[in-house]
């Protein structure tokens, strides 16, 4: 076996992660060096091949991954100037994700650590949007509340150190990413919904309609579910209301509950920053609204570039080296799990 | 040359290393489907085996399927990551033309099978040629009765092989010329993987990784009713 495996090898500044991320429908491979130094990170979407299905196809999403992974994997390597001899790790997002495609992902990496004889570890790709915000901004503040919006997740996590976390409020129906997919579908904006809302929200009334808040003020959990079927009536029973001003009122509603949320968690567990991830959080109105309401707040933000928002491998590679240095090596039996949970409460 | 063969095509999960002194080792776990589990380990184990360091692995080899499309993936995707990582050509090989290899000194015509799932068959026809056999159809999808009526139709004796067939023996029952044996190797092995794959490395048939893919014979199910609801 392994000798990695059992004892945990010294992880320090100079320890070169390769991260491979492949639970949805980018194909992405990054090298990091020291968790937060990024050498490379090359994101191969597959956007065009779902586009016509509104929405993301497993099986297609696993062929294209299977496809793509040797290709970005090299291209990874070329750009940061390494060959095989200079990754001291390999890590992989396990889950939550679509099941093939996460398993070509797993076993691209544990075929490479087992080549390699270096440390394989497992990375949670919920864990690794917290840590995407760590990135850019070296000044990691505990205790902090993460909130992670895409489109297959919305969570509110309180987390006081690396490895640390308690989930204090999640979705209780669609995710908000989901929402926009819906509402854009709906709307004839096409896919992905998110960048299509995002874009057209910038001609429309953010105030000409007013759409629910659900649940906003009744604690931490939330519900998108309502908000998309109030878009749909309204639009039924308006034929002639302006597309701008609905996808522009229905994003400041998605907005300001998003960012009531946020605020109520970071007050309700005394947490001195708040940080933003997952691909809603690459949205121009809640960027903007997020930050003003840290900086009202006092609160520290950290809030990732667009391209760290999104799926990328340099999260799982930066993920990885924390886990590392914490947990050791995971084991080469290890699988993949589309329903992966964040760490236990602690 | 030292060859690692790499086998998840079905609910099996098999590696071996082999070359001209023939297979050195193998590892084979018959329940398996946790094919992603169960392959790195088992390469490992069976390195160990062999007493070989990867690094001396000079090509790899891996079944394409048809098969099992998640185990497929498992397998080809470990293949390539492990020859992009050690440097080394690939080999892929078809399940139906490994099924076809091991009983290759029948003079009648063989029909290989691999369980497609949905009552439905992947098939392949082949003939015997000085050296060994020689595929003389494309890969096939199909029900057994679809098969069974091809078969009828030939007129051909028939060796008819491999898990997939032998899941429906009653479809081929009333078949006076086509005789479905259990040769005990009815899954597709890592072992004659390797074997055959010496052959073609001895005739320097390698493949580049990129080139390395499942053969599917399936497209995905929304691509399909896609093209349904298109008219196309
Ligand atoms: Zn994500």
């Amino acid at each position: 076996m392994n000798d990695h495996a059992a004892t945990g090898a010294a992880v320090d500044d100079s320890t070169v992660v390769l991260g491979i991320e492949t639970s949805c429908d980018e194909t992405a491979v990054a090298c990091v060096r020291g968790g937060r130094e990024v050498l490379s990170s090359v994101v191969s979407s597959q956007v065009d091949l779902h586009a016509r299905y509104g929405g993301v196809v497993p099986e297609i999403a696993s062929r294209a991954h299977n496809e793509l992974i040797i290709p970005v994997l090299a291209r990874a390597m070329l750009e940061a100037g390494l060959d095989g001899e200079d990754v001291d790790a390999v890590a992989a997002t396990t889950g939550p994700g679509l099941i093939g495609a996460l398993l070509v992902g797993v076993s691209a990496a544990k075929a490479l650590a087992l080549a390699w004889d270096v440390p394989f570890v497992s990375v949670n790709h919920l864990e690794a949007h917290l840590y995407a915000g760590f990135l850019e901004d070296p000044d990691l503040q505990f205790p902090m509340v993460v909130l992670l919006v895409s489109g297959g997740h919305t969570l509110l996590v309180h987390v006081t150190d690396h490895g640390r976390y308690r989930l204090l409020g999640q979705t209780l129906d669609d995710a908000a990413g989901e929402a926009f997919d819906k509402v854009a579908r709906f709307l004839g904006l096409g896919y992905p919904g998110g960048p299509a809302i995002d874009s057209v929200a910038m001609s429309g009334d953010p105030e000409a309609i007013r759409f629910p808040r659900s649940m906003i003020d009744d604690g931490l959990d939330l519900s998108f579910s309502g908000l998309k079927t109030a878009v749909v009536n309204h639009v039924r029973a308006n034929p002639q209301v302006a597309t701008e001003d609905v996808a522009a009122s229905f994003q400041q509603a998605v907005v300001d509950v998003l960012v009531a949320k946020a605020r109520r968690a970071a007050e309700s567990t005394g947490a001195v920053a708040l940080a933003l991830g997952g691909g809603v959080a690459a949205n121009s109105l809640l960027r903007e609204q997020f930050l003003g309401a840290c900086a009202e707040d006092g609160l520290h933000a950290f809030l990732p570039s667009r391209e760290l928002c999104t799926d990328n491998a340099a999260m799982i590679a930066s993920t990885g080296w924390y886990r590392l240095r914490r947990d050791g090596a995971t084991p080469l039996d290890c699988g993949a799990d589309p329903n992966e949970r964040l760490a236990p409460s602690s | 040359m030292l060859i690692l063969g790499i086998e998840t095509a079905t609910t099996q999960v098999g590696c071996a290393i082999g070359g001209h002194e023939g297979v050195l080792a193998s590892v084979h776990a018959a329940k398996g489907r946790r094919h992603a589990e169960y392959l790195v380990p088992s390469i490992e184990f069976a390195c160990e085996r062999a007493r070989v360091e990867l690094s001396e692995i000079g090509v790899v080899a891996v079944d394409v399927g048809p098969g099992l499309f998640t185990g497929l993936r498992v397998g080809v995707a470990t293949a390539k990551s492990l020859a992009f990582a050690l440097r080394v050509p690939m080999i892929g090989v078809s399940s139906l033309d490994l099924l076809a290899f091991r009983v290759r000194f029948s003079s009648r015509l063989i029909v290989t099978t691999v369980d497609a799932r949905r009552g439905e068959l992947y098939y392949a026809c082949y003939r015997q040629v000085p050296g060994g056999v020689q595929r003389v159809t494309d890969h096939r999808i199909g029900t057994p009765d679809d098969l069974a009526s091809e078969l009828l139709a030939s007129g051909d004796e028939v060796l008819l092989v491999g898990e997939g067939a032998q899941r429906y023996p009653e479809a081929f029952d009333g078949l006076a010329k086509v005789e479905l044996v259990d040769t005990g190797d009815s899954y597709p092995s890592a072992e004659a993987l390797v074997e055959l794959a010496h052959a073609r490395a001895l005739r320097e048939q390698f493949e580049r990784s990129d080139a390395i893919e499942p053969i599917y014979l399936r497209r995905p199910d929304a691509e399909i009713n896609w093209a349904v609801r298109d008219g196309r």
